[in-house]
């Protein structure tokens, strides 16, 4: 289910349906938009792509760590906590601790590393499933969240706090440009580094992969590792958007990334699935979600249509797929 | 439909018996002309082979010969591509598991699959469970009837226990129970003994007589010899898809079947033997795979092809597995040309030049979804990478040279080893060391359901390799190619080395024969194997 696309030397019939099994994803995303685009002139406009876009950021992150995760054939159900107790503990640092807010947003993103560490290490180590333990971390991590704010959102945060993700680079605010540098960056290790071919084979067949002397445990860890640390990216980012560390923070968004990265055509058991798919799903949710706000529709048919398009999407790819075998 | 007078209904037993007066009913079942092949390569060549009702055929045949085939197109597993197939002297028109099942096939795989933790009784009853007026399940009924299945047998056992407590051989014995019971007529038994003890042994051999006497029929695979002559009446060879014998079995003995089996001088496939020199390639001491396991020390000489050889399940994997390290190992000590290398770490060991080639290829060799190339530099993926960074064209370059010198054949490296056939996915397995110098290559089982022409490359591959003074370490269940590639023999029983068969002694009579005493452990010949699992 590679939604890659492959440069075709010759145009034939052939390459044309290629082409279109390759991108249904791509070819479903533009009926969307086109459908928006139609109904309501303010759908199309360069303000409203970068209110996507930046609404899409935090979740991106999450995105681009759960897509390693789920090839390595695991799952991150913690992310969302993550971010709680990320955003939290740089609240509390920035507001008790400290004026320095870059050292406020180290510290809570290294909270979210150390979250991601513990998840890998019991995964890796102690061969806990994927699923038990980060739901376990879910629980703890938001507890965690709660008692950092006394079971309160931290308020009083510095001014500065908001130029964290306010402050804009060549037009673009921080957040859109760290979810452009992450995707460019993850798409570049999958492909081209021996890491992104050992998480491939690490997910693909572990017992083949340990047999080629691939240090399996080292990658479960790092995945991991590597999923918190982009929790914790978000987390401050998320807590300087609202000016303030709600403990409630994220909850619920690890159902969004894994949403966003199995649209993208990867697979649950692990192996099979890229960066540019997650990037597409990420799209398609966010698309849609904007599009069905502006055109005022309440949030409740909002989910109801979201789940149905979701499943239709993964329905529709699944079918060409098994046709084209 | 046409041989059988009566429309066919659930009731097995009343279909049957209209059918058996008819003429061609008297077969359990009959193939006529069949032909099947996979991928373009024919595996069953214009088949024509019957089972008279109330009899036992053995089927007998090398690795890749069409057994399986055979007994997957009979249970409907598979459709042949030409040809008739009449069971009770119905024509098959749908090849289909449950059509056949309804016809009164059984099949009992050589691996069963049951349910590990459903109880023994829950087991037998599934997918036709008995149950009350009510529509609930009636276990008191299941329960009861379990046993008395299971009394027919002489089987005394608790059926209320897990099935993941109850033995490999009392599982198969319940699995064939429960096709007697729901009335299967014909019984397909693929290599039935291959994991059986002794004992074990005797009382199947005691279930089938029974069986027998009351009228089912059976087909009966197998390598070994005195079964074949025990409990089958017919013997049917194939080889490379055709029939090559088909007696009586008083018309026949174990030479004629073993010479039909092979069809042709062991000598063919493989070359004269080098001498290997005496300069120590790798050296395994006193290695324990666990607390109680005994100690295992060998040597591996520059140029030498030492071979495994013992029954399936005997070990020979596992030690293999710890000295490569992708088992856990207790003690001892892996010294590859004089240095000791720490136990357990994969990666040091690939670099000082040991490979491993695993026996499933499929469940620990390959990773299918991605390409030959990525595979293929997967075990030297840092000889292609500079900090990290995978160099294309370099690796494009290195992996389409090994990849060439094992002649695979496909559609260039980007496509995915799942696509590949048997033969050319086991070439990639092996080429892929090639890309680093290895001192030591270590082959488990590597022409295990690989066709005789790729078999024969593979040969030539160990072949060259060893004349570049590369060592290699073959465990094969394949007697002829244990015996016609190996410089020496250590036979492994239990996990532990129980003999050596020197290369002098290889190359004479009865090297087969001995082999397989130090095996088993008997001192008995009348259980000769022969062919492979």
């Amino acid at each position: 289910m590679s939604i890659a696309s492959v440069p075709n030397t010759r145009w034939s019939n052939n390459n044309l349906k290629d082409l279109l099994l390759r991108n249904t994803m791509v070819f479903i995303l533009l009926i969307i938009f086109v459908f928006f685009t139609i109904k309501n002139s303010e759908f199309a406009t360069l303000g409203n792509f970068r209110a996507v876009l930046i609404a899409a950021a935090p979740f991106a992150l999450i995105a681009l760590g759960q897509t390693l995760v789920i090839l390595t054939g695991g799952i991150d159900l913690s992310v969302g906590s993550i971010i709680a107790v990320s955003a939290m503990s740089a609240a509390y640092v920035a507001v008790n601790k400290t004026e320095n807010i870059w050292i406020a947003a180290s510290v809570g993103i290294l909270v979210g590393t150390v979250a991601g560490l513990i998840n890998g290490l019991i995964i890796a180590i102690l061969d806990v499933p994927p699923f038990v333990t980060t739901l376990g971390m879910l629980a703890a991590a938001s507890g965690f969240a709660y008692f950092i704010g006394n079971g309160a959102p931290i308020n009083g945060l510095p001014e500065e706090w908001e130029r964290i993700a306010n402050t804009k680079f060549f037009g673009f605010q921080t957040p859109v440009l760290v979810m452009f540098l992450g995707f460019v960056i993850l798409a570049i290790v999958m492909k081209r580094t021996s890491f992104g071919l050992q998480i491939y084979a690490t997910g693909g067949n572990r017992s083949a992969a340990e047999i080629a002397g691939v240090n399996t445990r080292k990658i479960l860890i790092s995945v991991y590792v590597l999923s918190g640390f982009l929790a914790g990216l978000s987390g401050v980012i998320l807590s300087s958007r609202v000016i303030s560390g709600p403990p409630n923070l994220g909850s619920g968004y690890e159902l969004g990334a894994i949403a966003a990265v199995v649209i993208g055509g990867a697979s649950l058991s692990g192996g099979r699935g890229t960066i540019w798919g997650t990037f597409l799903g990420l799209l398609l949710i966010q698309t849609l979600n904007n599009g069905l706000d502006i055109l005022i529709v309440p949030a409740y048919w909002q989910k109801v249509i979201s789940g149905v398009l979701i499943v239709s999407a993964v329905t529709i790819d699944a079918i060409l797929m098994r046709r084209s075998r | 439909m046409e041989n059988c007078p009566f429309p066919f209904t659930n009731n097995i037993a009343s279909a049957w018996l209209p059918c058996m007066s008819k003429d061609k009913s008297s077969n359990a079942f009959e193939l006529v002309g069949v032909n099947k092949s996979f991928g373009g390569v024919p595996v069953l060549k214009s088949i024509d082979f019957s089972l008279k009702a109330g009899t036992i055929t053995a089927l007998a045949g090398e690795n890749g010969a069409g057994k399986s085939t055979i007994l997957k197109i009979i249970s409907g597993q598979l459709r042949p591509d030409s040809g008739k197939v009449f069971i009770a002297g119905t024509e098959m028109a749908l090849f289909d598991p449950k059509n056949s099942h309804k016809l009164g096939v059984a099949i009992i795989p050589q691996e069963l699959a049951p349910y590990p933790d459903l109880m023994v009784y829950e087991n037998i009853w599934v997918g036709r469970e008995l149950k009350s007026k009510f529509g609930t399940l009636n276990r008191r009924e299941m329960l009861n009837r379990s046993k008395e299945m299971l009394d027919v047998f002489g089987i005394d056992i608790n059926v209320r226990l897990p099935m993941k407590k109850v033995s490999v051989a009392l599982t198969q014995i319940i699995e064939i129970a429960k096709a007697s019971t729901w009335g299967a007529k014909v019984l397909l038994l693929d290599e039935p003994t291959s994991s059986l003890s002794d004992r074990e042994i005797e009382h199947l051999y005691d279930m089938i007589k029974q069986l027998k006497s009351k009228g089912v029929s059976m087909i009966y695979t197998t390598h070994r010899m005195g079964e074949i002559q025990k409990l089958a009446d017919d013997v049917v060879v194939l080889r490379d898809g055709k029939i090559a014998l088909q007696k009586k079995i008083e018309d026949t003995d174990a030479n004629d079947i073993v010479t039909a089996m092979i069809g042709r001088k062991l000598g063919n496939l493989f070359a004269s033997k080098s001498t290997p020199t005496k300069i120590k390639k790798l050296e395994v001491k006193n290695l324990t795979l666990t607390k109680s396991s005994p100690k295992i020390s060998f040597d591996v000489y520059e140029g030498e092809i030492l071979g495994f050889g013992g029954l399936v399940g005997a070990g020979r994997t596992e030690i293999i597995e710890a000295v490569f390290g992708v088992r856990e190992s207790m003690q001892g000590s892996i010294v590859v040309e004089g240095k000791e290398i720490k136990r357990g770490n994969v990666k040091k060991l690939i670099k000082s030049g040991l490979a491993f080639v695993p026996e499933d290829r499929k469940g620990a060799g390959l990773i299918l979804e991605r390409s030959v190339l990525d595979n293929g530099s997967l075990p030297n993926l840092d000889s292609f990478t500079i900090a990290g960074f995978i160099r294309p064209k370099f690796r494009i370059k290195g992996i389409n040279k090994v990849m060439a010198s094992v002649n695979l054949k496909s559609r260039g490296v980007e496509q995915l080893v799942g696509t590949l056939s048997g033969g050319n996915q086991q070439k990639v397995v092996l080429a892929r060391w090639l890309t680093n110098q290895i001192k030591v290559l270590i082959l488990d089982e590597p022409t295990r359901g690989v066709d005789i022409g790729a078999r024969s490359e593979i040969y030539s591959i160990i072949y060259d390799l060893v004349a570049t003074g590369i060592s290699v370490v073959l465990i094969s269940s394949d007697m002829p190619e244990l015996i016609g590639l190996s410089n020496r023999v250590l036979v492994v029983r239990n996990g532990e080395i129980v003999g050596e068969v020197q290369k002098g002694r290889l190359d004479e009579q009865g090297a087969q024969e001995e082999i397989f005493r130090l095996a088993s452990g008997q001192n008995t010949m009348n259980q000769n194997t022969v062919g492979s699992r």
